[in-house]
């Protein structure tokens, strides 16, 4: 092949081009897997009315996000860790089994897919409802059927999408981020120039620092409240470290792209909740928290433009729809190889080399599930991300006690591991286990939930939440009782003596050869 | 050996044609016959390690018939696990190897389903510079 170089350049040998597009696509790679996963416009979309409803939290929203980035970003450090001892190791379900053995690692797993088919009710009502709106279909977007139906047809079509396995090119999964970016981006810049200007609504609020101030909460159960509802909105962002891919320098990549995407999430969080409740106050988000970026995009952008950010929030959800599936049945197909699930689910189709029998069950139980809150519950979106939320808490919890108990005897080894190793995930683990214990005690009294509405007495979320993890400890039993030895007979495992030193060990791929 | 047929073999029905007609061709080229299993898992779910271990012992498994066939055929061959994506892996195989043509299978399905469901035939066809042959089932 001849290269055409510009005069006085040195040629590039394709290997050295080659190498060079590894790189560079490997950074951009993990950093749009990191902020695509965590799905910005679609989080913010089916929370942001829901954090400022909630009492006592009004305008301190922003603050709220602020606060619920910190233990994430702690376990983050986990999930790096974790994944640096061994970069194919995998995600709760492997390193829970093999830091703190069987029971530890099935538990986790256990919450991982109950946390991914519930979120699924949520994306397909998000989806269902703008959808409607989309095409302007207003009566309805309002009608609990529709949008049920629509929504079940959505978890259909993304499960058919991961059996098949159909997967977006590199650039395109990056232009539809940036995209989606660019328009949250666009929205938040034109509401603020136009609180400035004063054509914003009748209720618009200057925006001020103590927006950001989460000491300005009175109430610690509203703090409580909105930050359990907030880590859902950074929830998938730990992808960003466990990406080890194409990157050459894979001890470098998925830092650097990792800080980047915390540094774009958090701007654009920040951003667009001050925007949003700057325009019209928060009470117009309150009163329409279940499509508040449909309605204030129609104000901000008028009416053609506002579609953009329909579309927007749409591809998110899409985007989220995959990076929520995947996970659960790469869970689901790894315990059932390791023997702590029946085996059937860990079948792969012959063509499409994909977990079919995983995945199409997850599909499954996430329409049954789906459907059968929209029979039941009063407030679907938000009995599912606070149920999503307790989930959440439990199992990056039980992640971060995981990575320090793994490497307890590397802890001592130098400062930088302390901290990073040590501290910062245990510290993560602990606030999110407090943010479990406290919720459940606050939810546990249904005038606390946001609905009012009760079930046996007890908020839903906490039903959800509680119930499915019980019903998980006792399904982990049976499968016990029924033998199964070679899973819960495994030990624990401990790092390598020396296993934080040095270069991370080399992506096992490289090494795959000759058959 | 350079101006052998790769063969992305899968294990397939429509992989079986391929390689029959891979065979078949050999020996009258006086080529070899390699045998590729491409695979990759998206890395974004989480738990690879799995993923990857049961692709390349599907691999394994499959290209071992394959192996099979050619003995029985009489025609050299050798197998090569690859990850990363099937087309481009199969490209890049073939560069490497200085291969004469890459011959895969094909389900006979309507081209918008191939292009849909993401058929290996139909990508090969586009990017690859050296002759494709494919067969169907």
């Amino acid at each position: 092949m001849d290269t055409v170089t510009p005069a006085g350049a040195p040629a590039e040998t394709p290997a050295e081009a080659a190498g060079l597009k590894a790189g560079a696509l490997g950074f951009i790679s993990s950093l749009v897997i990191g902020v695509a996963s965590t799905a910005p416009g679609y989080s913010l979309a089916a929370s942001l009315g829901l954090v400022v409803a909630i009492p006592g939290i009004g305008l301190q929203a922003p603050a709220v996000l602020l606060v619920a980035f910190v233990p994430m970003l702690l376990i983050a450090s986990a999930y790096y860790y974790m994944n640096r001892a061994d970069p194919d190791c995998g995600t709760t379900f492997s390193w829970a089994t093999r830091a703190m053995g069987p029971w530890a690692g099935w538990i986790g797993g256990w919450a991982i897919i109950v946390a991914d088919v519930i979120v699924m009710a949520n994306l397909a009502q998000i989806a269902g409802l703008y959808s409607f709106l989309l095409v302007g279909w207003q009566s309805a977007a309002a009608s609990t059927a529709a949008v049920t139906i629509v929504g079940v047809v959505w978890i259909a079509i993304m499960t058919w999408i991961c059996v098949i396995g159909i997967e977006l090119s590199a650039r395109t999964q990056v232009g539809l981020l940036g995209a989606e970016l660019v328009t949250l981006a666009l929205f938040a810049v034109i509401a603020l120039v136009k609180v400035a200007a004063g054509t914003a609504g009748p209720n618009a609020v200057s925006p001020s620092l103590s927006w950001l101030n989460p000491l300005a909460i009175d109430s610690t159960s509203a703090l409580i409240g909105g930050v359990l509802v907030a880590i859902f909105i950074y929830w998938g962002w730990d992808s960003t470290v466990t990406v080890n891919e194409e990157s050459e320098n894979s001890s470098e990549g998925p830092g650097k792209a990792a800080v980047l995407a915390t540094l774009i999430l958090l701007g654009i969080y920040l951003i667009v909740s001050v925007a949003a409740q700057a325009y019209n106050g928060t009470q117009e988000l309150i009163d329409n928290s279940d499509d508040v970026l449909s309605v204030l995009g129609e104000q901000v952008f008028g009416s053609p433009l506002d579609k953009i950010l329909i579309i927007a929030v749409l591809t998110s959800a899409a985007a989220s729809t995959q990076t929520t599936i995947l996970p659960t049945t790469r869970t689901s197909y790894s315990m059932a190889r390791a023997k702590a699930l029946p085996e059937s689910l860990g079948a792969i189709h012959p063509r499409y080399l994909t977990p079919h029998v995983s995945t199409i069950l997850m599909g499954g139980f996430s329409i049954a599930w789906y459907v059968g809150l929209t029979l039941i519950s009063e407030n679907i979106l938000f009995d599912s991300i606070a149920a999503l939320g307790l989930m959440i808490a439990f199992y990056y919890g039980l992640t971060g006690y995981a990575c320090t108990w793994y490497y307890r005897h590397e802890l001592t080894t130098s400062v930088k591991n302390f901290f990073f190793v040590g501290v910062a995930p245990t510290t993560g683990g602990i606030i999110l286990t407090w943010l479990f214990i406290k919720s459940c005690i606050d939810l546990s009294k249904p005038e606390n939930s946001e609905s009012g509405s009760s079930w046996f007495g007890i908020g839903p979320p906490l039903v959800i939440g509680i119930g499915f993890l019980l019903f998980g400890v006792v399904l982990m039993v049976l499968w016990r009782a029924a033998g199964h030895r070679d899973f819960f007979q495994r030990t624990q495992e401990i790092a390598q003596p020396g296993s934080l030193e040095g270069p991370p060990p080399s992506h096992p791929a490289e090494t795959a050869g000759v058959a | 050996m350079a101006g052998a047929l790769l063969v992305g073999y899968d294990g397939t029905p429509g992989a079986q044609a391929a390689a029959g007609e891979a065979l078949r061709l050999a020996k009258p080229l006086g080529v070899d016959v390699v045998f590729a299993f491409a695979y990759w898992a998206n890395p974004g779910g989480g738990e690879i390690a799995d993923m990857l271990t049961a692709l390349r012992e599907q691999g394994n498994a499959v290209l071992q018939e394959a192996l099979g066939l050619a003995e029985q055929a009489g025609v050299p061959a050798r197998a090569e696990l690859v990850e990363g994506r099937p087309s481009s892996g199969l490209v890049d195989l073939a560069d490497e190897d200085d291969a004469q043509m890459i011959v895969v299978g094909s389900y006979g399905e309507k081209p918008l389903k191939g292009a849909l469901v993401g058929s290996t035939a139909h990508k090969l066809l586009h990017l690859s510079e050296r002759p494709v042959l494919v067969v169907r089932a």
